[in-house]
């Protein structure tokens, strides 16, 4: 196994690991040893988040593993990110993603920005308790691909329907693409609010949003 | 004919009653609605911080046929809330949510104030009981949030979750005193008047945590609750979101009368896996809201043929839902009393 190879499996591994210091350690040898940084996080740092994901979907790992893997993922990024080329010209495509006002509950709307901006997603995330307008506004001054909602409450489901009709208020339904989720929402449910998808977990999302703006995986 | 009280007290000791029981306790799982609220006149969110009121709208969701039985609170932000956490107490159509922690990490516990049982919301909760307790025939549920979303109310809870890996001990030390506000609640509660304690965990499901984890904290404290509890002399629920697929072996472990989930978990399933245990459970809170109340009654009726013994909405009710709707699941469960008596 080359050098390369070998700081490439261990930030991997250690993503995988939940080694936050491990990762960064490995990021840092990894641009020590002249190696350039956008391939440390494709194959070192996204490759432990997707072995994770797999994980995660097997039922190995549960939520609270996910959170320290991205954890040890973001600590290779902090390393590996001020040597990455400037980006020419940004082509990422672009997200809005908040828990709906009403509920606090973010641990899933977290797992799916974490994972959606693994998958190359530029994430805007306005955190939890909403206000419905906040997001029509953002997708608006952002010019954003995908509305994502979320809610674990029963109470506030109603509001992504409303989000929905904002959306259309503002005359840029036709623009965006709304994906929903969370603990009482079902695909029923996305349907029946005029919602473009559902999904049931943080890795299906990606999945959902790849879909959703046809962009290649 | 048994009373509500005896029937649901008949059936949480695992024995049969002439019917299953229909209710649902309050607390996470809301059963207050606008409708309900216009009906009596009585209005949340001033129905959080007033026991007259409080009590006033517990006694209409009997007296207005919607469940069999008394329950409050009807959220589960006050244990959080008397322990510092800011609270906004939520409007008619959305129930009050905590806004604010009070610390950054497991390891400052220390810094949390006890539960004062003689004032805030706590004292509200247990004036409302003692007058609900007056009523006789009808069960007063007391609810209290589990020890994980108690704990994970008071302090960010990702980084409560991380915590319960990378400082174990802390977080156990933390969950120690979680625990112990929570008994000082609960005991208040059945001291005041409540039949039985419900206990929602939302944030404690197998689906989060795994089965190690939830063995480790779900389970341990639950149970330390649920055993007391008992000693004092009440009947005890326990209601775990989610799918119970990986942690099927170890909710058998928890030691409550009843075991409640939502309605991801398909009751003839769970019926299968948990022999000899009481369940309660599961109409949809989505058909709840938005079904006609039809499909409402065969969705309850589904629910007692599938091995439900106490039938209740799988979750708290949307503000919005039709009284018509809650009222089809009690409709569809005494009916089954009819067909038992020929």
């Amino acid at each position: 196994m080359s050098l390369k190879e070998e700081l490439l499996k261990r930030m991997s591994d250690g993503v995988v690991d939940m080694e936050e210091d491990e990762v960064a350690e490995a990021a840092q040898e990894f641009i020590d040893s002249g190696f350039p940084a956008f391939e440390g996080i494709m194959n070192g740092l996204i490759d432990g988040m997707n072995r994770t994901s797999v994980l995660f979907e097997e039922e190995e790992y549960f939520v609270t593993d996910v959170l320290l893997c991205s954890d040890a993922m973001y600590a290779g990024l902090n390393v590996l990110k001020p040597y990455l080329p400037e980006e020419s010209g940004d082509n990422k495509k672009k997200a809005v993603i908040g828990v709906v006002e009403g509920d606090t509950h973010d641990i899933g709307k977290n797992l799916v920005k974490i994972m959606m901006e693994t998958a190359g997603f530029q994430m805007i995330d306005l955190g939890r308790d909403v206000p419905l307008q906040k997001f029509v506004d953002t997708a608006k001054e952002e010019q954003a691909d995908l509305v994502c909602l979320s809610t674990l409450m029963t109470t506030t489901m109603g509001g992504m329907k409303t989000v929905i009709e904002l959306l259309k208020d503002a005359g840029i339904r036709d623009q965006v693409k709304v994906m929903v989720g969370g603990g009482p929402v079902s695909q029923s449910f996305a349907a029946k609010i005029g919602a473009d998808g559902y999904s049931q977990n943080a890795v299906e999302a990606v999945r959902l949003a790849k879909d959703l703006l046809q962009t290649a995986s | 004919m048994l009373t509500p009280k005896e029937r649901l007290h008949t059936v949480l000791e695992g024995n049969k009653a002439d019917r299953p029981p229909c209710i649902c306790p309050g607390g996470m799982m809301n059963m207050i609605t606008e409708e309900l609220m216009q009906t009596v006149r009585i209005y949340l969110p001033e129905a959080h911080t007033d026991a007259q009121k409080m009590a006033g709208l517990a006694k209409a969701v009997y007296e207005q046929g919607c469940f069999e039985n008394y329950g409050v609170p009807f959220c589960m932000t006050i244990e959080a809330e008397e322990m510092g956490a800011k609270v906004n107490l939520g409007s008619r159509i959305y129930e009050p949510h905590v806004t604010g922690y009070v610390i950054d990490t497991v390891s400052d516990y220390g810094k949390l104030p006890e539960i004062d049982l003689s004032k805030g919301r706590v004292k509200v909760v247990l004036d409302a009981i003692r007058i609900l307790k007056e009523e006789g025939d009808v069960p007063v549920v007391g609810n209290l949030t589990g020890p994980v979303s108690t704990a994970s109310s008071v302090m960010e809870p990702v980084v409560f979750y991380k915590e319960m890996r990378k400082k174990n001990q802390e977080t156990h030390a933390y969950m120690e005193f979680i625990t112990n506000q929570l008994i000082k609640f609960g005991t208040a509660q059945i001291e005041a008047g409540a039949d039985v304690i419900a206990i929602s965990d939302p944030s404690a499901t197998g689906e989060i945590l795994g089965p190690g984890f939830f063995r480790e904290f779900t389970i341990k404290y639950i149970n330390r609750l649920i055993d007391i509890f008992r000693e004092k002399g009440a009947q005890t629920i326990v209601h775990i979101c989610g799918n119970m697929n990986p942690v099927y072996e170890e909710v058998n472990g928890i030691r409550s009368d009843a075991l409640s989930f939502d309605s991801v978990v398909p009751m003839k399933e769970a019926r299968t896996k948990l022999e000899g245990r009481v369940l309660m459970g599961n109409v949809s809170t989505y058909a709840l809201e938005f079904a006609e109340p039809d499909k409402v009654r065969t969705l309850a009726e589904n629910c007692v043929k599938n091995g439900s013994d106490i039938i209740s909405p799988a979750c708290g009710l949307g503000m919005k839902s039709p009284l018509a709707n809650i009222r089809a699941i009690l409709q569809a469960v005494a009916k089954e009393e009819e067909y038992a008596s020929h």
